[in-house]
């Protein structure tokens, strides 16, 4: 058999500084380079400081260390006979132990990468993560922060067509997932399916999804998990460095470009970053898909300023964004609706452009930060500051008015004071205080009875985390508590006022347990529970809005199978009880052989979960209108991940994934609605390494198989509900107006390639044109997905050669 | 080292200050009061003898909650003499608003965005025949107004009832909101619907 040329390096570098030195070079390097296929160590490593004279090799037990550090931000050149020289950045904030593990593949002799893996987040080792890097989010720039992350097991996203598309974890969305906008809860419009973050992926560093249900230490309501989002780390001694990026894509005619800037010196570091999208109408395979445009803008900066013990950070942003919405969704009547469900092609269709009308919605999001981190032999300690503003407009097709109907500003203060405490024998943890506000208004002169209220809410939490380590053991446990207290003012449709006032506790509480079962092997398992206060939208929400109405929890009022919406009930005074989750989650990993499984297994119960979905048609004036109320039920959902990784050859990898999902309204027995179908993936990469004179030449073709789901709640017609022949009570099993959409295929395709300066990719997604909806896709009442699309990106970078 | 620590505090202060400065300033602001521009409660059909004004037939259409969830009610039948000629007009209220707001006054004023249709059983009148034009737009409708483009509107229409009787048919009306869209050719199924309500139709 040939011999494998794949010789990959485990690398464990840890780093030391000693603080009680009033020496100018205090820091350190130290770790231990071995073989991850013999598991044995390697000798005679060069290990070197970038910028320095200092080197070492390491010992017949693979150690090295070098000490006498001016800088903790070390940029180590490894190299190893036989091999090209590699290069690893590392940066370690003094005062704690941060583990940096790299593996390095080797892909033929001459030809040495080097990746790093994020440190798993304190207080969520236990728990199963995943971080995506710079290249895998970037590859198409244009795309959500949810279609980036879909590519990973146990992650799809819901949407409102293409421009608006929100996370799901595991079976939950919206406000059960708590999206960290660099460090800060990003404050934003978080209910229903069509708000997503207004985040730009490209200003992003790295996404980190943590798939459990207890983020003690990033906030409460996170059930289904949490999304980090952070971008550039603002590194010290890094030389001047300018990416210039661009794209184009045939399916809308969309074009990006975006550029960054970062660099770093002793005592100073800063990025900047910009990006524009212009998209016009995208088409389906048959059809374009009329208005379904979007324009996004977005600037942001950060600034590092490092003095002895302490790091100030300030980082802002900017996002705006004109979303288009299928313009075929709006149906004023039931009527219409019927005719639009019914229908194959959308009702309206008209040719190309790139002209954004109703329905439509503009966002301006500004998100400003501040961050001191102290260091200290007493731990480290870090005091977050964040201020962030949402202006949102939501603009229907309305018959008399060119106004918006949803007009809401949304300010969002946080802060948070966290200490990381040094080790108390073998304790590891953190403990954190955080106050959190948000002060919502309608702005006036929406022509129509505000669809959210006024509001605001304040909460003051406290949390702590604990890490214990023996032999190949860590145990972690975490708690956080929360009181939210909330103050709701709003209109009734005949305008009168009303107002609600009430408070929550919420817990969060994590404890989990993990265990390096062989070199190769690791299994982590985790008990989490978090609780959820109901959001505005789903207490609150009244009206109409796209091509339904929807009434929240205490909207409306059920007088002896008589629905009524004309009171609205105090909370207090209602059944409406917050939502508990429990989630029980396993991940099992293993290395062996060039093969590489990730098993993760997982039961979630919520008691009180919170969904909306059809009640039926109601008469209007206008006709019979499709209604949509929010419900509660106890619910259970288990569900697996899995992928197998496996080296065909030398170049060649296989990725193989399978996300399974079952959920029930164990009440009533009945299905949950909205909830994601089995999906399956297969992925084959050939990395051709330098060949026809690039630098790196990769392909990735991606088949994706996505099941009908199965566990949809039975279908009725909203015509027999308006012609009478089905009756429809708030008693009735749960329903929705169409079939879930039958199963699909889609290939995409992708060659990526390094030249000089330049990297770049070409892409297919969709690549055999297929039609499909998906059923996570509000649109799929009226209209096909996206056809072929095809990408080009290309970017240029800059690496300045010193970093003075 | 007093110096860095000092040098530190005003970073810090810097840092924080202007937006401890803005925040913590809770409100209780309500949202104001909104004019419901799209919402009609009440429609009342008028027909009106043309040989004897005071022969009037009058149903009425109530959504007492506007877009609340209250179910539509179609509060008459309407009850015609055979063999008679009437005029049709329209009583169109939001009446969620006090005094209740006329909405048939805005409807005359952006006439050439709106048209009535009409849809009713087969043969129920002899002036127009047929069933009216919401299945088919170029069906026999008789139209007494027109707007700027010499398109008909219908807020006013004629109808003659057959001789013979006609007992539990149907009466549909629907209100289309047509702007950019209202041609000579626009139908029934085009533009957004402002109401659309099927009575029962007697005639004896």
């Amino acid at each position: 058999m040939k011999h494998q040329f794949i010789l990959s390096l485990f690398l464990f570098i840890w780093s030391n500084s000693v603080m009680t030195q009033e020496k100018y070079c205090p820091y350190s390097v130290s770790g231990k380079v071995l073989d991850i296929v013999t598991k044995e160590p390697i000798a005679n490593v060069t290990i070197k400081i970038q910028d320095t004279e200092k080197y070492t090799l390491t010992d017949k037990v693979g150690n090295f260390l070098i000490d006498d550090l001016c800088s903790n931000n070390n940029t180590l050149i490894i190299s190893c006979l036989g091999y090209s020289g590699s290069t690893s950045h590392h940066h370690h904030e003094n005062g704690s132990l941060p583990h940096l593990y790299l593996t390095q593949k080797v892909t033929g002799l001459d030809e040495v990468t080097v990746q790093a893996q994020k440190i798993k987040e304190k207080g969520t080792e236990t728990i199963s993560q995943v971080t995506l890097g710079k290249n895998e989010i970037t590859g198409d720039a244009t795309q959500s922060l949810a279609a980036a992350l879909s590519g990973l097991q146990g992650v799809t996203f819901t949407s409102a067509g293409t421009n608006i598309q929100l996370p799901v974890i595991h079976g939950l969305s919206g406000n059960r997932i708590l999206v960290l906008n660099n460090g800060l809860k990003h404050g934003f419009q978080n209910w229903g399916t069509d708000h997503a973050p207004e985040i730009d992926i490209t200003s992003a560093n790295s996404i980190t999804v943590i798939k459990g249900a207890s983020s003690v230490r990033f906030g409460p309501e996170a059930l289904g998990g949490v999304i980090i989002v952070e971008s550039n780390s603002l590194r010290l001694n890094t030389p001047l460095y300018i990416n210039l990026g661009t794209g184009f894509q045939t399916n809308g005619g969309g074009i990006n470009t975006n550029l960054e800037i970062v660099k770093g010196s002793n005592k100073w570091g800063y990025f900047l970053n910009g990006n524009f999208n212009k998209i016009g109408d995208r088409k389906a395979p048959d059809y374009s898909l009329t208005n379904t445009g979007k324009e996004e803008k977005s600037f942001s900066f950060g600034v590092l300023r490092h003095l002895k013990n302490w790091d100030f950070k300030i980082y802002y942003s900017f996002v705006d964004q004109n979303l288009a919405l299928l313009r075929s969704s709006i149906a004023h009547s039931g009527d219409a609706f019927v005719r639009a469900l019914n229908s194959d092609a959308p009702i309206i269709i008209d040719s190309f452009s790139y002209d954004i009308d109703a329905p439509n919605q503009t966002i301006q999001h500004h998100l400003a930060k501040a961050e001191i981190n102290w260091y200290s032999n007493k731990g480290k300690l870090s005091l977050r500051g964040g201020m962030q503003l949402n202006k949102r407009d939501e603009f229907d097709v309305r018959r008399n008015s060119k106004k918006p109907i949803i007009d809401l500003d949304l300010i969002t203060y946080d802060y948070q004071l966290e200490w990381r405490h040094p080790n108390w024998s073998r304790l590891d943890g953190l403990f954190g205080i955080q106050y959190f506000s948000q002060d919502n208004d309608n702005n006036p002169g929406t022509d129509t009875t505000p669809f959210i209220p006024n509001y605001n809410i304040s909460r003051y939490s406290a949390f702590g985390t604990e890490r214990l380590k023996f032999g190949k053991n860590t145990v972690e446990a975490g708690v956080r508590i929360d009181f939210e207290f909330d103050d709701v003012r709003g209109r009734k449709a005949n305008q009168n006022i009303f107002r609600d006032d009430y408070s929550f506790a919420n817990l969060t509480a994590s404890f989990g347990y993990s265990r390096q079962l062989s070199e190769n092997t690791s299994f982590r398992t985790n008990l989490g529970t978090a609780w959820r206060t109901p959001n505005m939208a789903e207490l609150f929400s009244f009206g109409q809005h796209g091509f339904k109405t929807t009434f929240g929890l205490l909207r409306f009022t059920d007088n002896n199978g008589v629905l009524s919406t004309d009171d609205i009930l105090p909370l207090d005074k209602s059944v409406v009880e917050p939502e508990k989750g429990y989630k029980f989650i396993n991940e099992f990993k293993t290395y062996r052989n060039g093969n590489f499984h990730n098993l993760t297994v997982y039961s979630h119960y919520i008691e009180n979960y919170i969904f909306d979905r059809p009640i039926g048609v109601f008469g209007t004036i206008r006709g019979p209108t499709p209604a949509f109320i929010f419900d509660q039920a106890n619910a259970l959902f288990l569900g697996a991940d899995y992928s197998w990784q496996k080296e065909l050859d030398k170049n060649i990898s296989g990725i193989l994934g399978f996300s399974y999902l079952w959920s029930k309204n164990i009440i009533e027995n009945v299905p949950l609605i909205n909830q994601p179908p089995i999906s399956t993936s297969l992925e084959i990469q050939w990395d051709q390494g330098k060949v026809w004179g690039f630098k790196t030449s990769k392909w990735i073709i991606r088949y994706s198989y996505t099941f009908r789901q199965l566990q949809a709640p039975r279908t009725v017609l909203p015509q027999s509900l308006i012609d009478g022949s089905k009756i429809i009570t708030i008693d009735s099993e749960i329903f929705d107006f169409m079939n879930a959409p039958r199963d699909y295929f889609l290939l995409n395709l992708s060659w990526n390639f390094k030249w000089k300066n330049l990297s770049g990719s070409i892409a297919a997604q969709n690549l055999l044109n297929s039609r499909y909806r998906d059923y996570l896709n509000e649109m799929r009442y009226f209209a096909d997905d996206l056809g072929r699309n095809l990408l080009f990106t290309l970017n240029y970078s800059f690496k300045g050669k010193n970093n003075k | 080292m007093k110096i860095h620590r000092f040098r530190n505090f005003r970073l810090m202060a810097l840092l924080f200050g202007t937006i401890l400065v803005t925040s913590c300033s809770k409100d209780d602001d309500v949202p104001e009061e909104e004019n419901e521009l799209e919402v009609i409660t009440d429609v009342t059909l008028v027909f009106t003898n043309t040989a004897d004004a005071n022969d009037v037939v009058e149903a009425t259409a109530q959504d007492p909650d506007g877009i609340g969830i209250q179910e539509l009610v179609i509060l008459n039948e309407i009850d015609l003499d055979a063999g008679k000629t009437y005029t049709l007009t329209f009583e169109i209220f939001n009446n969620l608003e006090t005094p209740g707001e006329d909405i048939g006054d805005e409807i005359l004023e952006e006439a050439n965005e709106h048209q009535f249709f009409f849809g009713f059983s087969d043969d129920a009148f002899t002036n127009p025949a047929g069933n009216g034009n919401i299945d088919t737009a170029s069906d026999p409708i008789s139209y007494n107004d027109k707007d700027e483009n010499g398109n008909p509107v219908g807020l006013s229409t004629t109808w003659t009832t057959a001789v013979t009787a006609l007992s539990g048919g149907t009466f549909t009306v629907r209100l289309k909101h047509q702007p950019d869209v209202k041609t000579s050719t626009s139908g029934a199924n085009d533009g957004e619907t402002d109401f659309n309500l099927l009575f029962s139709l007697n005639i004896q």
